[in-house]
């Protein structure tokens, strides 16, 4: 922020740069066959999601491993709202998927962002279980046997409610972070949270808000993959697993960084969907994730956005890995 | 700095700040022993005493860190006691703490900000021009605050506390460990500050500063307040030479 004179023509070149990269993804369609779009709208998608996991993790710095349930809790009120009794318009779900998981995030932010570290971790992964698990008892969720949603069988249409949200999640979060008050309170939280209280900045309410905001994003992305798979049951949309892609998504992009998630996103959703496509299935694809995991904590702690943008840059890459070996 | 109405001196007729018997106890140790103290506006006051008198955790009590366990915390006449440290902050108090606590991954220029966005953010660019220059912190300005050395980083936290154009500035050992030259910037700074009104306390163990700078000494051990006065009643006090030196 600041020194107007200095970051007005960052500001223009970020602009002209974000606006060339819109209209290059807005026509992309145009040039693939549908199995790529369909990798290209599930990218769109975690980077999306990993946006969203962003703002707790990286820039509030409380670690969620609950957003799977945030994730289900936009797919099932989507999926809910349009079955044959209710018969919703998609766009309307989209509506209460966002409200109820605002609603569940202060409810449970409230009290579990008074806690630090490992413990706001075990009760946010406690959360999401104790939630799939309500959802698989539960008669109206479908139980085990899940849901099936109204089929619309147009790849365009997803790929570009997809690219909507997901611009519109980057775009909301870097205006909210780096250009707007709320970016200096997320981040002083971080940084040292009795000091941000000492200026005045209500850290409980941030902490709450950011966690409400992450929540309702992941939602919103949530509601978009029901209506696009038409089918959804407990495991797929609330398993651990969305959770564990979205925090690795993170850490290999860039923590606490703009675009960081949107690299991190992008990039591991191809390797999955190549490694199935070369392999037939993704077990593989589970140790690759933790070897990455371990090389960019060793490596890259600041992630690939760093070699871009940040101060590390290739040269001090490989004198961090020398040091390290 | 530029001064709004608020760093006034305030017609009010109550202290910027006044504690009255005050206690907080760990366990069973008692921390603060029923400590009351009052301070004027513009009033530079010091507070020193042995490692573990409590100063710091009196400090902790006025800026709302800790809950006292009895007594009063007043601001401008106002009950503050047991508010929360960011309310407490908003109403004027702001301080340093002992080690300094920057945001580390900010720059010089984004800690400063950060400090006004619950004030007046319309002029906190201006504010922080000003604080910069009479801090002579303006070359630093794009560094990352964890590439400060340690007197830079005083300086930046005192700059912080600047920016939320507080009535009361709680200094925790800001000139411990600096150079000469830092330790003269932040006295000039403090003369400045305090002609606008703003009331300081502060805890020091360098008495020279002490006699350069606070208009009165209150003493502390082992929880209580043991004297208080200018520097040379202080200095002369059988209570602070026990205090300091062991009793006998």
């Amino acid at each position: 922020m600041a020194s107007e004179t200095v970051q007005t023509p960052k500001l223009v070149v970020r602009t002209l740069l974000i606006s060339a990269a819109l209209v290059a993804l807005a026509v992309l369609p145009a040039f693939i066959d549908s199995y790529t779009l369909r990798i290209a709208t599930g990218a769109l998608m975690w980077a999306g999601l990993a946006c969203a996991w962003n703002i707790v993790g990286g820039y509030a710095g409380y670690i969620s491993f609950g957003h799977s349930a945030f994730f289900g809790i936009g797919a099932y009120t989507t999926a809910i709202l349009m079955q044959a009794g209710i018969g919703a318009t998609f766009f309307v779900t989209l509506v209460p998927a966002i409200i109820l998981s605002i609603a569940v995030a202060v409810a449970i932010g409230g009290p579990t962002m008074r806690l630090r570290g490992a413990y706001f971790a075990i009760a946010t992964w406690a959360f999401a279980e104790m939630l799939m698990q309500l959802v698989t008892v539960l008669d109206f969720t479908g139980g085990t046997a899940g849901l099936s949603l109204p089929a619309y069988l147009n790849e365009f249409f997803f790929y570009y409610v997809m690219l909507i949200a997901a611009a519109g999640s980057f775009i909301g979060v870097w205006f909210l972070i780096e250009r707007s008050r709320f970016g200096y309170r997320i981040k002083a939280l971080r940084d040292d949270e009795p000091a941000a209280e000492s200026l005045g900045i209500r850290t409980n309410l941030v902490k709450v808000q950011s966690f409400a905001l992450s929540a309702a994003i992941t939602a919103l992305f949530g509601s978009v993959y029901a209506y696009w798979t038409t089918y959804i049951d407990p495991h797929s949309v609330m398993g651990p697993q969305i959770t564990d892609q979205m925090v690795v998504m993170v850490l290999l992009g860039g923590l606490g960084t703009v675009w960081g998630p949107a690299l991190g996103g992008v990039l591991l959703w191809i390797t999955n969907r190549y490694i199935w496509s070369t392999f037939g299935d993704t077990v593989i694809y589970l140790p690759i994730l933790g070897i990455i995991i371990a090389l960019v904590v060793l490596f890259l702690p600041n992630g690939l956005i760093s070699l871009i943008v940040g101060r590390q840059r290739g040269r001090e890459l490989v004198s961090n890995i020398l040091r390290k070996l | 700095m530029s001064s709004t109405p608020h760093n006034d001196a305030e017609p009010s007729g109550h202290p910027p700040l006044a504690i009255e018997s005050v206690t907080k106890h760990f366990g069973g140790i008692t921390a603060v022993d029923g400590v009351s103290l009052s301070v004027e506006a513009g009033e530079v006051v010091g507070v020193i005493g042995p490692n573990g008198s409590g100063k710091s955790t009196l400090f902790s009590l006025a800026s709302g860190g800790q809950k006292p366990d009895s007594g009063r915390v007043l601001l401008q006449g106002t009950d503050v006691t047991g508010w929360p440290t960011w309310r407490i902050a908003r109403f004027g108090i702001s301080r340093t703490f002992q080690i300094p606590s920057l945001f580390i991954n900010m720059t010089v220029r984004d800690n400063l900000l950060a400090a006004a966005v619950e004030g007046d953010w319309k002029h906190a660019h201006g504010r922080m021009e000003n604080t910069l220059e009479m801090l002579e912190i303006g070359h630093v300005v794009d560094n990352l605050a964890s590439e400060l050395s340690g007197g830079q980083q005083k300086l930046v936290e005192f700059a912080r506390v600047c920016m939320r154009d507080p009535k009361v500035i709680l200094l925790d050992e800001v000139t411990a460990g600096v150079h000469l030259n830092i330790r003269q910037i932040i006295l000039d700074a403090i003369q400045r500050l305090r002609k606008t009104g703003i009331t300081f306390l502060v805890i020091e163990h360098d008495m020279e500063m002490v006699k350069e700078i606070c208009d009165r000494l209150i003493v502390m051990d082992q929880g209580k307040v043991v004297a208080e006065g200018d520097f040379d009643t202080i200095a002369s006090d059988k209570n602070v030479q026990q205090a300091y030196l062991g009793r006998t």
